[in-house]
């Protein structure tokens, strides 16, 4: 069983009962670990009947095979549950020490159930796992209770840690990992709040073993060729961090501002990747593993602190319009100090904007009025006046005002930064993305803008399903191992088949990748029926769909999403209505979705 | 999409790697295949040229599909491949066929393939060897050659493909002139790359 530790540890929090089981061999084969492994679970345990703040909700925190092995860009774990900003399943992906450390302590997978009652932290190393008392952190900002566990630990620690957005139970809660990860998206830190659960800290040393060093050695020395052939991997990220796509994006007229209303500007150069190094940059940072190092340290005249990266720069910048390069990177902070998810703050915000504008409610922000903006952070992180309505997510927000088209959400998801309308790719993978609007379901940028594998040609609608189907599942695949996507811009399918068969032993091909990909994709399509969503779920505001760009390179842009729906399902092997048949199923060894073995 | 068809099958006629009608391109949509009709020309390819049909299942169009449907079907059916070009660049087919497997000892041979394997078939035209020995290697490797036969090449867009096809036809160009210099050279990775 080599590239695993063989282990899952389950903690209840509600009985205090913490116990270990293994995996079994099939599911480890069919799922391989992370992303995969998580949906497999929920789709055993956790059904429709389960409300996602409610204590029979998990939080189930899983390794991929890769995870502590020296595979360049595989140092990050992921964290799987019923989202409680979608309701639909829900995986969010964090880079850094901590799934090193769970792995390294013994454990492929970390399973969080029932609720504690009173706040706690979870400490894990090689020789136990202890629940203990977390009422002094409760109420505490994330670094700020990181720094206070870490002085309490003798060892190496890693500690991931909700804020108070996540105890005050904000839809878009994030989680923040030591000082620089973070699961982000889908509230997964108001699930981590629901159960009264602060923190978790992590700490092992045991090793991986790899079932061919030498063949290992030899592909990774092969993909770092790549990793460090590549202007983009190896100049663009390292230099100026992921905002180096800021100015590309915006010279495309996609790069959205004022809540979609352009996507065209030129104010967005303030805050780009190369005003970011100009002015407040202070040194780079790398996961572990990592030879592309895209983290940013940088300071403005008050604070310090990570970021922002080129999605925050987006919604806390030029979705609001503030291009006032220092204040995005204050409210960058502090969300990261609050635990909440920059791109759904953002996003979010810029509704309430447009609808002041509108007319339709004040919530005393509007467009660029940036001295007000960490004022109404602080208010969604800590549910005051209308922070309360705000923290449920743009899409509860605007609904409850009647004026749901303002909320750019696919299934109350806040958008990414690529607008849709000049890249039609993009959004069908917006659309069709099981966990809502996410760019890295799919990065349809790869093909569309960054000419990866090849560029196509981005305002065509028709003939991207095929490719779109490849990508969504090749990054189902890559987030079970767990791939940084990174790492993709540079190398393809059959490397990280290579580097998986020298760990596990396992002869594992691209072709491998795909049908474990395909077989994720079609169970949390699964998952999502049973919640009750369908095709009418599989919409992009209605904006994209109507109000053409009115300035730019995609000038009189919109999207055809229906014809554009059809022939994905029609690739993907479902029927009209977007179900897939038994025969697909069967074929991808679902038993008609039925899963019948647990882990 | 056709446009795609059309711009890639006159490169190939272009750079040498096809005669007038020799090749075949094909691209896969779910479970249809789009694929070049029998006996055309690549580089004058018109709309009718571009055969719709299953991948699984066959319909009257199987009858106007290249002779090699039976080679694409089979690499569809068992790799993650959207897009396939065949074609016959002869420095690759004569280096084909003296040596079991072609390793370039260019930089970029060696970055994009380290090692490009040759199946053996005794028939190699619309064969079912080849289909099945060509579909297992291209689970592993992003081209091949068929022994005195020509090069397919897979990716994600036949222009991807098409780069593959046109890289391996430089490298093995590169042998043929590194050889007639020094016939004993040998590539200093050439243990590695053979395990590739």
């Amino acid at each position: 069983m080599k590239g695993w530790m063989g282990k899952i540890a389950v903690v209840d929090l509600s009985s205090g009962n913490i116990t270990e089981n293994e995996i079994d061999s099939e599911i480890r084969e069919k799922y391989l670990g992370g992303r995969g492994l998580g949906v497999h679970m929920m789709f055993n345990k956790v059904g429709p009947e389960v409300a996602p703040l409610s204590a029979k909700n998990l939080l189930i925190f899983a390794t991929g095979p890769l995870t502590g092995t020296k595979a360049p860009t595989s140092s990050r774990i992921s964290l799987s549950t019923k989202s409680p900003l979608t309701g639909t399943i829900f995986d969010s992906n964090a880079g850094g020490e901590w799934g090193i450390q769970l792995k390294q302590a013994g454990y492929d997978a970390l399973i969080i159930k029932g609720k504690a009652s009173s706040p706690v932290f979870i400490d894990i190393n090689e020789k136990e796992i202890q629940i203990k008392d977390a009422k002094r952190l409760w109420g505490g900002e994330t670094f700020e209770s990181i720094k206070l566990l870490k002085k309490l630990k003798r060892n190496k620690v890693s500690i991931a840690c909700i804020g108070p957005a996540g105890e005050n139970l904000v839809k878009f809660a994030s989680i923040m990992v030591d000082e620089h990860g973070t699961f982000g998206r889908g509230g997964v830190g108001a699930v981590m709040g629901s159960k009264n659960l602060k923190a978790i800290c992590v700490s092992g040393k045991k090793k991986v073993e790899i079932a061919d060093s030498e063949q290992l050695d030899f592909v990774i020395y092969e993909t770092k060729k790549w990793i460090k052939a590549n202007p983009l991997t190896f100049v663009g990220l390292p230099e100026f961090g992921t905002p180096v796509l800021v100015n590309l994006v915006n010279r495309m007229g996609i790069f959205p501002v004022k809540n979609y209303q352009t996507s065209y500007i030129k104010e967005v150069g303030n805050i780009s990747g190369e005003k970011i190094k100009e002015k407040i940059f202070v040194r780079r940072a790398a996961c572990p593993t990592c030879p592309i190092g895209c983290r940013r340290i940088t300071q403005t005249k008050n604070e310090k602190g990570k970021g922002p990266e080129f999605e925050t720069v987006y919604s806390l910048g030029a979705m609001c319009c503030i291009f006032d390069l220092e204040v995005v990177a204050e409210a960058n902070y502090l969300c990261n100090r609050l635990g909440l998810d920059t791109i759904s703050t953002g996003v979010t915000i810029a509704c309430t904007m447009e609808l002041k504008e509108r007319g339709i409610v004040d919530a005393g922000i509007s467009f660029g009025e940036k001295d007000k903006i960490k004022e109404i952070i602080k208010n969604i992180a800590y549910r005051q006046g209308i922070g309360d309505d705000l923290a449920e997510g743009s899409r509860l927000f605007a609904l409850k005002y009647k004026a749901e088209d303002y909320a750019m959400q696919v299934k109350g998801l806040e958008f990414p930064a690529y607008d849709p309308r000049g890249m039609k790719g993009m959004g069908l993978a917006y659309a069709t993305s099981n966990r809502g609007a996410c760019h890295l379901r799919a990065y349809m940028v790869g093909p569309e803008i960054l000419g990866i594998p090849k560029l196509i040609n981005r305002f065509t609608a028709l003939g991207k399903a095929g490719l779109l189907i490849y990508i969504q599942n090749l990054n189902a695949a890559l987030d079970t191992l767990i791939f940084c996507r990174f790492g993709g811009f540079a190398i393809s399918d059959d490397y990280y088949a290579r580097l998986v068969s020298a760990v596990t032993g396992w002869q594992i091909e691209p072709y491998n990748l795909q049908i474990i990909g395909e077989r994720i994709w079609n169970l949390e399509r699964l998952y999502n029926l049973r919640e009750g969503f369908s095709r009418k779920d599989d919409l992009l505001p209605s904006r994209m769909l109507k109000e053409p760009l009115t300035q730019g390179p995609s000038k009189g842009e919109t999207v055809s999403l229906n014809k554009m729906l059809d022939e994905y399902y029609l690739c993907r092997g479902w029927n009209k209505e977007g179900i897939p048949g038994g025969r697909k199923l069967k074929s991808l060894g679902l038993n008609s979705g039925k899963e019948e073995k647990d882990v | 999409m056709f446009k795609a068809f059309q711009k890639i099958g006159r490169e190939l006629f272009l750079q040498g790697l096809n005669n007038s009608h020799s090749g075949n391109l094909s691209i896969r949509q779910g479970d249809r295949i789009f694929i070049t009709r029998r006996g055309s020309m690549l580089a004058n390819l018109a709309e009718e040229d571009i055969i719709e049909t299953g991948i699984e299942k066959n319909d009257s169009n199987i009858t106007l599909a290249s002779t090699e449907i039976i080679v694409h079907r089979a690499i569809y059916q068992s790799t993650s491949a959207l897009a396939i070009v065949h074609c016959h660049p002869p420095y690759a087919i004569a280096l084909s066929l003296i040596e079991n497997d072609i390793i370039p000892i260019d930089s970029e041979g060696c970055y994009l393939f380290r090692k490009v394997p040759v199946l053996k078939s005794e028939y190699t035209i619309g064969s079912r060897e080849v289909a099945k020995g060509a579909s297992k290697l291209l689970k592993k490797y992003r081209l091949i050659m068929i022994k005195g036969h020509g090069c397919i090449a897979i990716g994600q867009l036949l222009e991807e493909a098409y780069q593959w096809a046109s890289s391996l036809e430089h490298s093995s160009k590169i042998i043929y002139i590194t050889r007639t210099m020094k016939p004993d050279f040998v590539h200093e990775k050439i243990k590695d790359y053979h395990k590739w």
